[in-house]
């Protein structure tokens, strides 16, 4: 028999977008138009919702997390009738696989180029090049240290 | 009319013809682009936003206060830097405790978030504030041949009540800008599918994808037309994927809406980066220019 685990759901409540699962009452409008869920079944923000209600850190945040599939899309947030805005809330389960250490490692490339270049495209020669051919002016950042700074604080 | 774009990383980094494709068209408006080069990342929507919400939220404050001090709106062509700095935007216009949460670091590097201007994706500027007569008046070669299946992408129109375009179930802003141009929009069934860029199963992605590239395969049109260099990512490079993994050789050009417009302006295909995509049928190149003409 499944447990409630409430330290897991007040940890949530804290994440930005988190707190908003507490209201959803599982009528499954985000399943009918989520594109995930038409080309993975499994993936069904309504369970995940469900999962969030219960607490089951291990399914949502673990290696396995289904999460990773959301499309971020949208049609969850325009179809519920209560405001769930489920990816908000996958969004927010994201942000505490951080702290788990099982975020995907996308993510932590693209934190740490925004960190190192500002930027999370890699300028390579070929472009440069490009840019030159259609009359473009060189690619410039200026004010790098103040993103360094907000990603350092 | 003045405005301050936000190229972000995808356009000016990895397909500067979308810039290009832009600055012309611009440049037939009379509008005028004022640059700063301390635009960062927006920072992206997806992944960035996954890793760290509360930093995702200052940097993009950042760079909208950087439109904020020279007053200008910032104007966005890439979906997904129109989906975080509208939805930053919006939230900290809403949100004075979070507003000021965001201010207490941006104090911090000498910076303030204030409010005080829009954020927009430049499709929405050409239908609202230039608006179609316009655009119709500065097409020197009508596009006729060219028929073109839109994919909307999912970051212009949802969420609805931050974005404030339209009726995400029944847009109509691509069609009516394409039509300005003189090619033709056709209608397909999967043109409010996403592009599947974001999902970490392969299979996700590559099904989605698959499934409008036979949807505009179905509707007869002669490319796929769009708005973001994510889609453009998945639909084009990603082709050659698709046509690999399903041993089907789709060969449907896919093509930036500024490209489309600034070749209808009169510019060349060279100008605007045709001959950079991936995918691109020599016999869709002749329908895009018929003749050589002097831009």
């Amino acid at each position: 028999m499944k447990k409630v685990n409430y330290e897991f759901r007040d940890k949530l409540n804290t994440v930005l977008g988190g707190f908003a699962h507490n209201y959803c009452y599982q009528c499954g409008a985000c399943v009918g138009d989520c594109p995930a869920h038409r080309f993975l079944p499994e993936f069904n923000p309504r369970k995940i919702m469900l999962q969030a209600i219960y607490g089951l850190e291990e399914d949502l945040l673990g290696p396995d997390s289904l999460i990773w599939n959301c499309t971020n899309c949208y049609n969850c947030y325009e179809r519920c009738p209560q405001e769930v805005h489920p990816i908000e809330v996958i969004i927010a389960l994201k942000n505490m696989t951080r702290e788990k250490g099982t975020q995907s490692p996308t993510v932590e490339n693209i934190l740490q180029r925004v960190n190192e270049k500002g930027v999370t495209v890699i300028s390579t020669e070929m472009i440069k090049k490009r840019r030159a051919e259609l009359g473009l002016p060189e690619y410039k950042l200026e004010g790098k240290e103040e993103i360094e700074k907000i990603m350092n604080s | 009319m003045q405005l301050m774009p936000f190229w972000g990383c995808m356009i000016p980094l990895k397909y500067p013809q979308m810039e290009s494709a832009v600055r012309f068209t611009m440049e037939k408006l009379n509008v005028d682009l004022i640059d700063d080069n301390r635009l960062s990342c927006c920072p992206d929507p997806i992944y960035f936003k996954a890793g760290d919400k509360m930093k995702w939220l200052i940097l993009a404050a950042r760079n909208i206060s950087i439109a904020e001090e020279k007053g200008l709106d910032l104007i966005t062509m890439c979906s997904g830097c129109t989906a975080t700095l509208c939805e930053v935007n919006h939230h900290l216009k809403e949100d004075a405790s979070l507003k000021k949460e965001v201010n207490k670091k941006l104090k911090e590097i000498g910076r303030e978030y204030k409010g005080t201007v829009e954020v927009r994706h430049l499709v929405t500027v050409l239908r609202d504030d230039i608006g179609l007569k316009k655009i119709r008046d500065s097409v020197k070669v009508p596009l006729e041949d060219v028929k073109v299946a839109i994919h909307y992408g999912c970051h212009l129109l949802k969420p609805s009540a931050i974005m404030k375009v339209e009726d995400p179930l029944t847009p109509t802003i691509l069609a009516e800008l394409i039509k300005a141009t003189g090619a033709v929009p056709v209608d397909h069934k999967e043109y409010l599918m996403c592009c599947g860029k974001a999902c970490k199963d392969v299979d996700i992605s590559l099904n989605m994808t698959r499934a409008v590239f036979e949807s505009v395969e179905e509707s007869g049109a002669d490319c796929l037309g769009l708005i973001c260099p994510t889609c453009f990512d998945s639909f084009d490079i990603g082709q050659l994927r698709i046509s690999r993994h399903f041993q089907k050789d789709f060969q449907i050009p896919v093509i930036y809406y500024f490209q489309l417009l600034a070749l209808a302006q009169g510019a060349t295909i060279e100008k605007v980066g045709i001959p950079y995509h991936k995918i691109m049928p020599k016999s869709f190149i002749e329908k895009l220019q018929p003749e050589p003409i002097m831009a």
